[in-house]
């Protein structure tokens, strides 16, 4: 097995692991979970450096680019008859969201050092849904994709229903039926993918050397660009997303909200905008529209939010509209943008969601107006919500500042195929939401850690050494993204040009390369 | 001549396995009967290693009324794999679940079972349906086989009715088919028949017979009642041999007489398909006894595969008999953790199952796997071999369909995560201890755990499957 390979292999070997521990050892189980996820951030920093090693940033070649490059290949026949292959390798997309899994499982890790009910069986779902984020990241095989795509899905509904709070199993079985249902759609859209193109593959490098009849991507694009919306919280699908978090334990919210939306904005673009350029160009001006709507939506609903995990998730419904509005902006800045917020907003939820169980373990509340002024009693605590408050605003200087400007811009300089003033227009509007967020942000972190302390909270102490570690590892990464973007946007440049080359390009010259 | 290398040596070793058994059960003392499920072990055995001998070879025998090729040798298998594990889960059942005489219980097994390895072999239409009946009848006497039960008893006289309506349909809808071609050959009605109102009552007919056979919609009404009421095993076994049974006839008719039309009927085809599993799929949603609960989930299966005759044979035929073999070793994973429950704790309703996780953590694994495969979810086989059924309806360009089964499967997972809910959601009851299961019975359960889990990730069963099959045409009777 290569070093990719281990990527997907070591959560799941961790997961093994735990589960081999004997009962009732749950100090054993998360510090064997602990090891097997610092062991992943090394091997991830390892194949950061391999990355940079074997991959050509610049020069010949990679702005004019077709087909995407992938680096650390590993390939090998699997079902040979169907070409279903396994083929697992990195673009600079793919390994940036290994990076952001790396960190947010983590430190999720750590968030949930506290959960000693069924332990065992937390830890070892946690760690195997990671082990799908991961293979779906890898994985260049539609099949491969797919499969890993459903492994990291599920386990959410016995990691809601056993161990979360609330209407629990409500929320887990709507989840997992919204996800489930909108994976039908990636599934007929992978199929015709497959038969359509010819070569009786799954192999997604040589389909995308196949130009698809207009009329076919103009079906197939919506199929896969919803099916994958879905799990983007894509307006008006994205209901299942605030009953989920609210009910879920906090790693798993941090994965779910960090990690798992992300995979919408992954497919969309990987499979939807490279495969389909010109179903994108037809569609770009609806879904758009759609997404306008997500991120005014979502962020004027968080101001009516009480409850600190649904105003989290109502403003996650608005940053993931960053994403998906980024990508169909179909320009080099936007979509740079929407990889940025998803690797921004990931750190940055996964924060909140971290913040809000450390808060409500002290506290036994979430409602916002029973708080106030949490932060003398826990000013470590305090500062970190702050820090991801005005990431989530925008503040420069912090990683979410880079996404939103980006965004904007690409929203803005608009591309050939949609009407240059309906996207300006759109772009106005969603820039808007900027200052719902800054409302709804200071005012509620405002409730929460200013204002007279109440005579019960008194008592409360501040973070313990794991959530030190936790959220400062997480403050960490959304200062240096944003102090020091240039290494990160380097990174996915090279693999953002052939998604954006292929939409201006002539049909006839399509099957020349 | 070597009886081993004979094309019809499995058939006969596992019917002199139903004679032994029951002479044996004759001789026998009383404390020594247990013996007779491990003599019946053996001689399925035997039969399925001299089926994979068989394999790939392809010849026939009788003037070519008796065809043994790969796709009759793969289903042969299915049927004795179905049986091998009933063997096993009414062997290994102490309390509630045990039958009364076993040794007739056995011998009339491995007799069906050697109607059913006669109907994939069969090439006209006169063998064929006497197959189907030697198959069909000794299923009527299992069914009802408690005799002071009123449900047991309830349920085989309805699959009698039942059975014989459909036996009728079809002999009737057979007859045509002979009187439009003047033969009882397959390969000549093939090429004789052409399109005509007494050819659609034909294969109306005969669809709506086959149709009972493997639970179809809307000739499924049977199933729930025969299904609860049979003793548990035999549930297991009509739900896994008995809808194989089905679908071999199935493949016999459709693939070996309309072969050549099938392409242009996909619509109906659709339509069955559609029908089939939604019903299936709804209706499993609102039942509480787990034995109904599987009936319909069983119905729903027989919607997926029927969407592998949209393809053609090439394609389709692997992909189904891939999804047939998945389909033995889940429906049986499910099936034994069911029998072994109701045997050890004489309960059968869903709501009883809460809590199991904690007291039996490795049952409660079994039975969430068996699930997770029926519902389809990766990377257990039950999801490739979706994938791969799925893949033939697209192909064939009926994405529609592609959907609806997909977003029926999430339905399937809506009420199969019900019962995993109870297992691992619910605390247990009050008084609820962990169980004892037997060593035999465990190993079962790893073997088929492992098969679940891992046909799906190592592709040679497919490939071997594919290959063997790829040249397969329903119709070889022209051979010497």
């Amino acid at each position: 097995m290569g070093l990719v390979s281990w990527l997907f292999i070591l959560p799941f070997v961790t997961a093994l692991a735990v589960i081999m521990t004997p009962a009732g050892r749950s100090d054993l189980v998360r510090k064997i979970a602990l090891a097997g996820t610092s062991l992943h951030l090394l091997l991830t920093g390892y194949i950061v450096y391999k990355f940079i090693q074997v991959a050509t940033f610049s020069g010949e070649g990679v702005k004019e680019a077709l087909i995407t490059q992938l680096y650390l290949v590993e390939k090998i026949t699997w079902f040979e008859s169907l070409g279903i292959q396994y083929f697992v390798g990195l673009d600079g997309i793919s390994l940036f969201m290994v990076v952001l899994t790396s960190i947010v499982i983590f430190t999720g890790i750590l968030a949930s050092w506290s959960v000693v009910e069924r332990s065992k069986e937390f830890f070892a779902l946690l760690l195997i849904l990671v082990s799908g984020v991961f293979g779906v990241f890898v994985s260049f095989d539609l099949f491969m994709f797919f499969m890993f795509y459903e492994v990291a899905v599920l386990p959410m509904y016995l990691l809601i229903g056993i161990w979360g709070t609330g209407p629990k199993e409500y929320s887990a079985m709507k989840l997992t039926m919204m996800l489930m249902a909108s994976s039908a759609l990636i599934l007929v859209g992978f199929l015709a993918l497959y038969h359509g193109s010819g070569l009786e593959t799954f192999d997604l490098i040589e389909i995308s050397k196949v130009h698809f009849p207009i009329a076919f991507q103009n079906w197939v694009f919506p199929t896969i660009f919803i099916g994958f919306g879905v799990i983007g919280a894509l307006y008006p699908f994205h209901t299942w997303s605030p009953d989920g978090h609210s009910s879920a334990p906090t790693a798993v919210s941090m994965l779910h909200a960090g990690v798992l939306m992300k995979l919408g904005g992954y497919g969309a673009l990987r499979i939807g905008l490279y495969l389909l350029p010109e179903g994108a160009q037809n569609w770009a001006l609806f879904f758009m529209g759609l997404t306008t709507i997500n991120i005014i939506y979502g962020a004027f609903a968080a101001i009516k939010q009480k409850d600190l995990k649904f105003f989290t998730a109502y403003s996650s419904v608005s940053h993931c509209g960053f994403v998906l509005f980024g990508i169909v902006t179909l320009n080099m800045i936007g979509v740079k943008g929407a990889v940025i917020q998803m690797f921004s907003h990931g750190i940055m939820t996964a924060l909140f969601f971290g913040l809000i169980g450390m808060v409500y373990g002290r506290t036994k509340t979430r409602i916002v107006t029973e708080m106030g002024g949490l932060a003398k009693v826990m000013p470590w605590l305090a500062v970190c919500f702050y820090v991801a408050g005005l990431a989530s605003l925008g503040l420069p200087g912090l990683a979410g500042f880079i996404a939103e400007s980006h965004v904007f811009l690409g929203g803005f300089i608009g591309n050939p195929w949609t009407d240059a003033t309906t996207m300006r227009v759109l772009t106005v509007i969603a820039t808007m939401s900027i200052v719902v967020t800054a409302v709804y942000v200071l005012r509620g972190l405002g409730q929460v850690f200013q204002g007279p302390l109440k005579e019960q909270f008194k008592t409360i102490t501040d973070a313990t050494l794991t959530e030190k570690i936790s959220t400062g590892v997480l403050v960490a990464t959304l200062a240096i993204v944003g102090l020091a973007p240039w290494f990160f946007i380097d990174l996915i440049e090279g693999a953002i040009y052939p998604l954006i080359n292929r939409l201006s390009l002539n049909a006839n010259t399509w099957m020349t390369f | 001549m070597n009886i081993l290398n004979m094309i019809i040596a499995p058939e006969l070793i596992v019917a002199l396995t139903g004679f032994v058994v029951l002479i044996t059960d004759l001789f026998i003392e009383d404390k020594k009967r247990h013996i007779l499920g491990p003599i019946a072990l053996i001689g399925i055995l035997l039969a399925s290693v001299s089926v994979c001998n068989l394999l790939p070879e392809t010849s026939s025998m009788f003037g070519g009324r008796f065809v043994f090729d790969p796709v009759a040798g793969w289903f042969k298998l299915f049927f004795l794999l179905g049986a091998a594990f009933t063997v096993i889960f009414c062997w290994q059942s102490k309390a509630r679940e045990k039958l009364p005489s076993t040794g007739e219980f056995y011998s009339v097994l491995m007799f069906t079972v050697v109607g059913m390895m006669f109907i994939i072999s069969a090439r006209d239409l006169i063998t064929l349906y006497i197959s189907l009946e030697l198959a069909t009848i000794p299923l009527f006497a299992l069914a009802a086989w408690r005799k002071g039960d009123k449900l047991s008893g309830e349920a085989g006289l309805k699959y009698v009715i039942f059975g014989a309506l459909a036996s009728g349909l079809l002999l009737y809808g057979l007859g045509l088919l002979y009187g439009l071609s003047g033969s009882a050959d397959l390969l000549v009605i093939s090429q004789t028949i052409t399109d005509s109102p007494a050819l659609w009552l034909a294969g109306a007919l005969i669809l709506a017979g086959i149709g009972f056979k493997i639970t179809m919609f809307p000739f499924h009404i049977w199933a729930a009642d025969v299904y609860q009421g049979a003793p548990t095993v035999v549930t297991a076994y009509l739900s896994v041999a008995s809808k194989s049974a089905g679908m071999a006839f199935m493949f016999q008719i459709l693939f070996g007489i309309f072969g050549n039309a099938l392409s242009e009927y996909g619509w109906l085809i659709a339509a069955l398909a559609t029908a089939t599993m939604t019903l299936g799929n709804l209706v499993a949603i609102v039942q509480n006894n787990i034995k109904r609960f599987m009936a319909f989930s069983a119905i729903s299966q027989a919607g997926y595969i029927i969407l592998g005759f949209l393809g053609p044979f090439s394609e389709s035929v692997p992909s189904m008999l891939f999804y047939l073999f998945i389909y033995v070793f889940t429906n049986m994973a499910v099936f034994g953790v069911i029998i072994y429950y109701s045997d050890t704790t004489g309960k059968e309703e869903i709501d009883d199952y809460k809590g199991l996780s904690r007291t039996n953590p490795a049952i409660a694994f079994v039975m969430m796997i068996g699930l997770f495969s029926l519902a389809g979810i990766p990377p257990l086989s039950g999801f490739v071999g979706k994938f791969f059924l799925f893949s033939i309806a697209a192909k064939a360009g009926y994405h529609w369909l592609v959907a609806v089964a997909a977003i029926n499967s999430t339905v399937s997972l809506y009420y199969y995560l019900r019962i995993i809910r109870q297992m691992y959601m619910e605390p247990p009851a009050e008084n609820a201890k962990k169980l004892p299961i037997s060593k035999t019975l465990a190993l079962t359960f790893l073997l088929t755990t492992l098969a679940v889990i891992l046909l799906g990730v190592i592709p040679h069963v497919y490939e071997t499957i594919q290959t063997q099959t790829t040249n397969w045409l329903p119709t070889l009777n022209q051979l010497p």
